[in-house]
Order: structure tokens, then C-alpha cells, then sequence
């Protein structure tokens, strides 16, 4: 049979169209970003506790999000490519989550130095020396059952 | 008319890459040619080369392991020498074979033509991708050559911050198979969502597609966190950043928390790849559609998904908080729910189809056997508790050469036996290719089923030297290995006897009914003469035309004088 | 029947040879707006192996800063808020100036598509040369990571009156460098006194800010590539991808920065 090309129209000129912004709209993306920035350098020399870390991640975010959506032109292209990178922060919050629910739930306190060894009052190896052990370090209970069992099986 | 549209006829001017209607093994002539092409087909077979010979440098490691726990103490080396082979072993066959064989090997040589497109999204960064994996070949037989490491192939920290140097060099190694590993999968989703030929809709994909996708997924979302792994243990080792070193105010289970971050997902890259051909196989040699193809597609991503939630698994008695642990296993059980999904409908889909005991069926049903094993010791490994006794033992070690060997290098076999044809226009010996199975399959359950039982009773992974009681164990395991070596290189000699010796394959040796099929055998250039247009399922049996699933064995028995066949 | 846009999601196919090629036209693709597409989407999936590749790091952060939160208050002190402060809105700069290079290759003003993107690359040189100032700084102050945190200028300790070596290559005789404390006056003019530990700030700080530096290395030189393209002519409304990309990675730059400059220099309790 003769040659079969798919029927579909060739509507491109040879071109691609965009959706192209005016130049004052850039520089007033622009201007927005350096009222934020201002902004969290200001904020920063107060003190809110706790939240200080939440609220610069907000602007930080939000700085984000307008370079995100208009110099990278998200906003105006496929919704596809916006899932891409939505993905990638979600799959790192989650390596972050999970990971701190280990670590961070570890019952560290003052850093590996200042652990002391119930038995022997000593530090553990490696860092630095005990500065000032506080009571709350001796009598602190191992966190993270595996240990007991680990030895069991080495008797074996 | 038929429902697939494959014409013939007509075509495009040759271009300077050649006539692209003509077989892409004779487009172009000489080394240039080969070195620098940007034909995904040819780029496809360079890889292949590359990971076989991997396959067998890793092969000669594990036979140099098993040899040397033939008897207890030495046999013929010392243990710091056992320690590299053993590493050796893991850091080759993970990183130069396993990862880059299917996706980069089949994956890249069909993923474009079972979607109707002309090539990958970026031929070029496909070819660049292949010469990145080529580097980092050279910088691991570098550290190779340099003394090798004897950390194991999971450089665990504080160890691998103070054993000898080459750690730097074979961590750069991998880190740049890891940008080999990236490219190949950003490519992959980008054909995929960009090149699909008309018809070819998101649901009549094979599923062989949806598998390099889901694949792609993972390759792209997880590697980048084991090139930043490589780069922080690195980095600890010339400059002392102290991440995960304890002395320094590190944690080293923070080291193994980014390693497995990448290393889980990385072993659903090696088995989603698996089941994709596995999937094909049983389809084809069922002759029936696959029971539940969007449950098996969705499946393929929900391995994808849920393999990024589980890493924690590997850290069960590292020093974890107990919570963490629990969450870990709880979601270990999720993640054998796709699977499972798997199985089921592999096996749904044999019953009362037409059984073809080809070759490749062969290693299709031995994948769902292997496989099911491999996959059910792992809940074992899962269960928090059993695992406090298994964990880094020989159980561990059965379990993982269940799922990645009996796993994906059998559907790996079984995938190349099936396409051979297709990709090099000559049959192999069938025969020798059930002969060659039979060797396999037993030799590898007689590697690891002692193993399994050894690892129960205590026998630690790793060890250089083991209790009497052991032995007869070891022993086993070790004269398995000789078999499945037998198996394995019969097998190969199979495929490249054929190169020579083979008849020239028709263009359907086997009447499936998959889109590959349809197109020359060996494909032309450009994959298709013309843009084709689908109007069925990769797995519509009922659906194609006689015209299509014809073997077109008759016309090459007519037309040539070789013998009967099997 | 298959629903053919559904499939293909907003492109177009044609036959082979049903009209002359553009020459930008890659013959693997069927029409540029598929290219276009491709090319986009082929980006976007590399940016985000890029945000997981920081996204590590970030990790490393979150989970060292809430082990040692004092030693990250004391510790960020020494980074100058100004000059960090200046470096963001040095970087913002440029990728506004990136954005209105792509805009004008997109109108096809060539010569105006090149002044933005030397100007984006005068940004980018703005950036290291404040960094320089703020590495050798530091460098100078021994506030560095691991072994060498409180030897300033990469000194060693001295063992027995003797200088063994520098903290990163000690003799081999020599016990290994410890870190030490570091007593100097910070940004804000106060003097403070930092346990060894703190190395672990430093750490992070260098490793962040100098993979992120590596990028902007990177960065520029994409950038010089697509200028020199561009002057040679091979942009222009129908063809200026190569822009857009080059100019998307720049913007990635500018992003990994913006969380980089609260979390290291600004959160902590101020004075």
C-alpha cells in the first residue's frame, strides 16, 4: 500500500507559541522578591522562638513560588511540569520526615560527648571530653530496644 | 484493514545518518558509526555488550566468594582479600550490571518502538548517558586496581571513613554511574509523555513501558540522594566534614539512613524492569491479554511510590529509635501488596490460555516461582522482630539473590532469549537455550536454598570463616554455583552462536501479538517505515489479524535449506 | 477508536515528508511544538534530580540542626547577614535579568537577548567575588569544618612544639588534628567562644554554599554557551529553547539560594 501518513493537521507554522509576559511585569516579579527578601532580613532580628525556622521558610517559600510560577514560567505552561517539581519536594520532605523520626526522637541531649556510661561513669569513645555531665545524662534509659537483643545473638 | 498500520512502502530521503529504511545494523558501516551513533537501537546493543561483560566480571567475583567458603578457614585467600572480592562482587554486579541492564539494555532498544516513536526524546543525551556508564567503569577498575575496598559494597561509615584509599576512587565511580543512571530515566519519561505514536494511549501501552516508566520514575527521584551520599562520605574522607563521623559530632546512622534512601528504591529499579518483560512473556506465551493489565500497570507505580517509604527496613537493629523501626516495617508490608498484585495476575492470565513452552516461558515461570520465594522471605525480613535474628546473616543474602538473580536476571534471560530475533534477525538453538534454563534453574536453588536454612540457624553474612556446622552447607551452596555458572554460559554461548550459525528469524518467530512485532525483524533505521497508528491492545489476541500474529515461519522454511527445527 | 489529542496531549503528528524542516527541527520529532515540549518537560525532570540532590543536604541540616540547636545559634553568628543578604539580591537580580533574556528571545531581539545574559553573567561574578570575601574570612578565623575547625589557615596543632603537618594531611607519626575551640569576635561585634562540636555548622555551610557555588560555576558556563550561540544567530521566535533551558537552570541556582540564605545565615536568635 502507498505511503500512510497519520491524518492529524500540521497547524504549527514551524513555530511554538508562548505565552510571552511584558517586561514591567518581570521587574514587578522582581520588586516583589526584594520586598520579601527585605522583609526576612527584618524579621530576623526578632526573636519568635520556635517559629523564627517557620516563618523564614514561609517567605523563603513564598520567594520560591514567584520565581517558580513567572521567571520559570510555570504558571503559564503545562500543568505537568508543575507536578514534576511539586513531586521532587514532596519525596524530600519525606526523606526528611522519615529520617527524623529516627534521629530526632533519639532522646539526644547536650550531643555524644556527655553520654556516660551507667556502669562506669566514663564517656563514650570518640568526641569531645565531658565537659559537665548533668544528672539528667547519667540516668538516661537507652533509647531503641534492638541493643539487648543484638547481644543475646552474639552469644550464640 | 489491518488494526495495526505498518506500511511498507514509501519513506523518507536518507539523511546523513543513513537510509532509515534500511536494517539499523547495516545503515552505516565502521567504528565511527557504532562510536557515535545516536540510534537508540545500536546504543541499546553497546550497553548490552557492557553489562554482559559486567555480569561476567561479577560472576568470576562470586565464584572466587563461593570457592573460597568451599571449606572453612582458608582456602585460597586470606580474609582481607575475601573482603574485597565480596565487595567487589556487590559494588560490580549492583552498579555496572543489575541497574543499567534492562532499562538500559532492552529498555532503551524497545521502549520507542513498542510506543511508535523514532527514538528516545534526546538520542544524544542517550549516547552520552552510555559513555558516562563507560567512565564510570573505568574509575571503578581504577579503585579496582588501586587495592580495592573491603567495606562491602554499602561503604558503611565510620569503617569506610578509615579503611585504604580506593574508597574515594570507587565512590566517584559510582557517583558517576549515578548520572548515567539519571539521564537514561529523564529520558525515558520524557519519550514516554511526549513521543507515544497515534493510538497509543496511556492504556494500550505495553506494560513493558509502564514498567521502564515507573522505573524512570524511581531512577530520577532516588539517585540524585546517592550522589549526594557519595559526595558527603567523600568529602568526610578528605576533609573531615564530620557528618557521619562520631568523633566529629556525626552520626554514622545517618550515613546508612541517605545510603538506603537510594539503595531500596534502587532495588525496585532492578525488579520493576523484571516484571515488565515478565509480563510481556507470559502474554505472549499465553497467547491471551494479561489478566488485569491496569491493576499490573498501576502496580508498577505503586512499587514505585511505596519503595521510597521503606529504607528504614535495612536500619532495623542499626541503632534506630523504636519508633522508627515500627513505622519501617509497618510500611515494608505495604510495599508487598503490588507485588502480590503481580503474581496473581501472571498466573490468572496462564489459566486457560495456550501454553507455549518456549524458552523464554521457561524463564517467565521460573521468575514467578523465584520470585514468590524471594518476595515472601522478605516479609520475614520485614517482621521486626524475626528480623533481629536474620538480619545480616546468610538469610539476608538468600533472600536478595532471590529477588535480584532469580528475580530480574531470569527475566533478564528470558527477555533477551525472547527478543533476540527481533534484535539481531537470527534465531537461537532452542534446545540449547532449555538446556541452558534447566542448568540455571537448578544450579541457583542449590546456591541458595542451603543458604537460606544456614542463615536461620546463624551463619553470619560476610564471614570469612564459619563453625563446623556449616560446612556441608557451604559446600552445597558452592557446587551450585558451578552448576548455574554451566547454565549461564551455556546460555550465552546459545545467543552468540546464533549471531553466526542462526537462522534468519521471521518477523513474529513467536505470534505475539505486541507492537515490537509488527515492525521489521530487525527494525529499520527510523523503527517504522511511517508513522504507525494503533487501533488495539498490545495484548488484544482477539482483536489482530492472522496477517499479524502469523510466525512467518513457513515462508523462511520454504526459502531456506536448514533442518527441522525443535 | 482512540482519542488522538487525548493521547497526545496537545501535540501534533505528520507524515515525514509533508513539509520542509525547520532546520532546529531534531528528525526524531515530528514538529517543534513537540520538541519544544519535550525539551521543557526533559528540563523540569532535571531540576527536580537537583532539588533531591540538595534536598540531601537540607536533610543533613534539619536533622543536625535539631540535634545541636545551640550550637547552630551561637555558630551563625559569623556569617555576615549583609553580605548575604546583598548576595540574594544580587542573585534575584540575576534571574530576572535570565527571565527578560528568554523574553526577548522570544520577541526575537537578539541583541537585547545578549545584554541580558552578560549582564546575568556579571551578576553571577558579583556572587563569588562577595563569597570569596566570605570564605577567606572564615578560612582566616579557623572556622572550618571537621579537623580543621579552630586552625585557622589550615595550621595544624602543635604536638611536642612541633608543626606536624596541615589539619587536613597530618604527618604519619603524628596523633590525628583535633578540632579546637574557636574564640573570635563574630559579625555583630561580640566576642564568642565556640565548642569544637560547632565544626558541624561549618561543615554544612561549606559543603551547601560550595556544591551551590559549583552550580553557579555551571551555571555561567551554560550561559556563556547560549550567548555565544545566540550572537552567532540561532535564535529566534520559532527556536529559542536552548535560552529558555539555560535560563531555567540559572533560575534553579537562584532557588536553592533562597532557602540557603534564611537557614544558614538568618534563622537563629538574634542578639
Amino acid at each position: 500500500m502507498a505511503a500512510e501518513h497519520s491524518h492529524a493537521h500540521d497547524y504549527d507554522d514551524g513555530a511554538v507559541h508562548v505565552h510571552i509576559a511584558p517586561s514591567r511585569f518581570y521587574w514587578a516579579i522582581f520588586a516583589g522578591l526584594v520586598l520579601l527578601t527585605v522583609l526576612t532580613v527584618k524579621v530576623s532580628y526578632y526573636d519568635f522562638g520556635s517559629a523564627n525556622i517557620i516563618i523564614a521558610l514561609v517567605i523563603a517559600s513564598m520567594k520560591a513560588s514567584l520565581v517558580a510560577a513567572f521567571f520559570m514560567h510555570l504558571r503559564y505552561d503545562k500543568l505537568f511540569n508543575t507536578l514534576i517539581l511539586l513531586a521532587a519536594f514532596l519525596f524530600l520532605s519525606l526523606f526528611i520526615l522519615l529520617t527524623w523520626d529516627d534521629l530526632g526522637v533519639r532522646a539526644h541531649d547536650h550531643g555524644y560527648a556527655q553520654k556516660l556510661s551507667p556502669e562506669t561513669g566514663l564517656g563514650a569513645p570518640g568526641g569531645e571530653p565531658a565537659t559537665s555531665a548533668t544528672a539528667d545524662d547519667v540516668g538516661a534509659a537507652p533509647e531503641g530496644a534492638p541493643k539487648g537483643a543484638g547481644h543475646e545473638e552474639k552469644k550464640e | 484493514m489491518a488494526a495495526v498500520e505498518f506500511p511498507v512502502a514509501g519513506g523518507h530521503a536518507a539523511d546523513g545518518h543513513g537510509d532509515p529504511d534500511a536494517n539499523y545494523l547495516q545503515a552505516t558501516h565502521g567504528f565511527r558509526s557504532w562510536a557515535l551513533t545516536v540510534d537508540h537501537k545500536r546504543i541499546g546493543l553497546m550497553y548490552l555488550t557492557m553489562v554482559s561483560i559486567a555480569f561476567l566480571v561479577g560472576g568470576i567475583f562470586a565464584l572466587l566468594v563461593r570457592l573460597e567458603l568451599f571449606t572453612r578457614g582458608k582456602t585460597i585467600v586470606d580474609g582481607e582479600t575475601y573482603n574485597r572480592f565480596f565487595t567487589l562482587h556487590g559494588a560490580v554486579m549492583v552498579f555496572l550490571f543489575i541497574i543499567p541492564s534492562v532499562p538500559a539494555a532492552l529498555g532503551n532498544f524497545f521502549l520507542p518502538i513498542m510506543i511508535g516513536a523514532r527514538d528516545v526524546a534526546f538520542p544524544r543525551i542517550n549516547l552520552l548517558s552510555f559513555y558516562i556508564y563507560l567512565c564510570g567503569v573505568c574509575i571503578l577498575l581504577s579503585s579496582i586496581i588501586m587495592g580495592a575496598v573491603d567495606t562491602g559494597w554499602t561503604f558503611y561509615t565510620p569503617y569506610s571513613l578509615q579503611t585504604s584509599n580506593s574508597v574515594i576512587s570507587m565512590t566517584l565511580g559510582v557517583f558517576v554511574l549515578g548520572f548515567s543512571s539519571i539521564l537514561t530515566g529523564l529520558n525515558f519519561l520524557v519519550t514516554v509523555h511526549t513521543m507515544r505514536a497515534p493510538g497509543i494511549t496511556w492504556t494500550r501501552m505495553p506494560l513493558f513501558v509502564w514498567g521502564m516508566y515507573a522505573t524512570s520514575l524511581i531512577q530520577v527521584l532516588a539517585t540524585p540522594v546517592l550522589a549526594i551520599t557519595l559526595l558527603l562520605l567523600a568529602g568526610e574522607r578528605f576533609f573531615g566534614i564530620g557528618i557521619f563521623d562520631p568523633k566529629l559530632g556525626g552520626d554514622p546512622v545517618l550515613f546508612q539512613h541517605f545510603f538506603w534512601f537510594y539503595s531500596h528504591p534502587a532495588v525496585y529499579i532492578m525488579i520493576v524492569p523484571g516484571m515488565a518483560i515478565n509480563s510481556e512473556l507470559i502474554a505472549t506465551f499465553s497467547r491471551r491479554a494479561i489478566f488485569g493489565y491496569f491493576a499490573v500497570a498501576m502496580s508498577s507505580i505503586g512499587l514505585a511510590i511505596l519503595g521510597f517509604l521503606v529504607w528504614g527496613h535495612h536500619l532495623f537493629v542499626a541503632g534506630m529509635s523504636e519508633f522508627a523501626t515500627m513505622m519501617f516495617s509497618a510500611l515494608t508490608f505495604l510495599v508487598a501488596i503490588p507485588s502480590g498484585v503481580k503474581v496473581f495476575n501472571w498466573t490468572a492470565t496462564m489459566y486457560k490460555g495456550s501454553i507455549v513452552w518456549a524458552s523464554p516461558m521457561l524463564y517467565a515461570m521460573a521468575f514467578i516461582f523465584l520470585f514468590s520465594i524471594g518476595g515472601l522471605t522478605g516479609l520475614f525480613l520485614g517482621t521486626l522482630s524475626v528480623d533481629v535474628h536474620l538480619t545480616d546473616t546468610y538469610f539476608v543474602v538468600a533472600h536478595f539473590h532471590y529477588v535480584m538473580m532469580g528475580g530480574t536476571v531470569i527475566a533478564f534471560l528470558g527477555g533477551l532469549l525472547y527478543w533476540w530475533p527481533k534484535m539481531t534477525g537470527r534465531m537461537h538453538d532452542e534446545k540449547k537455550a532449555k538446556i541452558g534454563f534447566w542448568f540455571v534453574f537448578v544450579g541457583f536453588n542449590t546456591v541458595f536454598i542451603p543458604q537460606f536454612i544456614m542463615g536461620s540457624r546463624g551463619m553470619p553474612r560476610r564471614y570469612y570463616d564459619y563453625l563446623p556446622q556449616f560446612e556441608p552447607f557451604h559446600k552445597a551452596s558452592t557446587i551450585g554455583s558451578w552448576i548455574l555458572a554451566t547454565g549461564l554460559f551455556i546460555t550465552a554461548f546459545t545467543l552468540l552462536e546464533a549471531l553466526w550459525k542462526g537462522r534468519k528469524a521471521p518477523r513474529n518467530p513467536w505470534g505475539s501479538a505486541g507492537y515490537e512485532w509488527m515492525t521489521d525483524t530487525p527494525p529499520c533505521l527510523a523503527n517504522f517505515h511511517s508513522t504507525p497508528v494503533i487501533t488495539r491492545g498490545p495484548y488484544d489476541y482477539h482483536l489482530a489479524t492472522p496477517e499479524e500474529l502469523s510466525t512467518g515461519w513457513d515462508e523462511v522454511e520454504a526459502g531456506a535449506h536448514t533442518k527441522k527445527k525443535d | 477508536m482512540a482519542n488522538v489529542s487525548e493521547s497526545m496531549a496537545g501535540t501534533e503528528r505528520v507524515g515525514h515528508d509533508a513539509h520542509a524542516h525547520p532546520e532546529f527541527l531534531q528528525h526524531h520529532f515530528d514538529t517543534p511544538t513537540q520538541q519544544f515540549n519535550a525539551s521543557k518537560l526533559g528540563m523540569w525532570v532535571f531540576i527536580a534530580t537537583e532539588i533531591l540532590m540538595f534536598g540531601g543536604l537540607f536533610c543533613a541540616y534539619a536533622i543536625e540542626r535539631g540535634l545541636e540547636p545551640q550550637i547552630f545559634d551561637d555558630a551563625h553568628h559569623f556569617l555576615n547577614k549583609i553580605m548575604g543578604a546583598s548576595n540574594t539580591v544580587v542573585l534575584l537580580f540575576s534571574s530576572l535579568t535570565a527571565a527578560l533574556a528568554v523574553r526577548s528571545a522570544q520577541v526575537g531581539k537578539r541583541n537585547l537577548t545578549s545584554f541580558y545574559l552578560v549582564v546575568t553573567l556579571l551578576c553571577a561574578c558579583a556572587f563569588l567575588v562577595i563569597k570569596y570575601f566570605e570564605y577567606s574570612h572564615k578560612f582566616h578565623l579557623g572556622l572550618l569544618p571537621g579537623h580543621c575547625f579552630g586552625h585557622p589557615g589550615l595550621s595544624a596543632a602543635i604536638q611536642d612544639g612541633q608543626e606536624v603537618g596541615t589539619c587536613l594531611h597530618v604527618n604519619a607519626e603524628a596523633a590525628p588534628v583535633t578540632p579546637e575551640w574557636v574564640k573570635a569576635v563574630d559579625e555583630s561585634g561580640h566576642v564568642r567562644l565556640l565548642p569544637p562540636r560547632a565544626n558541624m555548622f561549618f561543615g554544612l555551610y561549606f559543603v551547601m554554599t560550595g556544591l551551590h557555588g559549583l552550580h553557579v560555576l555551571i551555571g555561567m558556563s551554560i550561559l556563556t554557551w547560549v550567548l555565544v550561540k545566540n550572537i552567532r544567530g540561532k535564535f529566534s521566535p520559532a527556536y529559542f529553547t536552548p535560552v529558555d533551558l539555560g535560563a531555567l537552570y540559572w533560575h534553579l541556582v537562584d532557588l536553592v539560594w533562597i532557602y540557603l540564605f534564611p537557614l544558614l545565615y538568618l534563622v537563629g536568635k538574634p542578639e
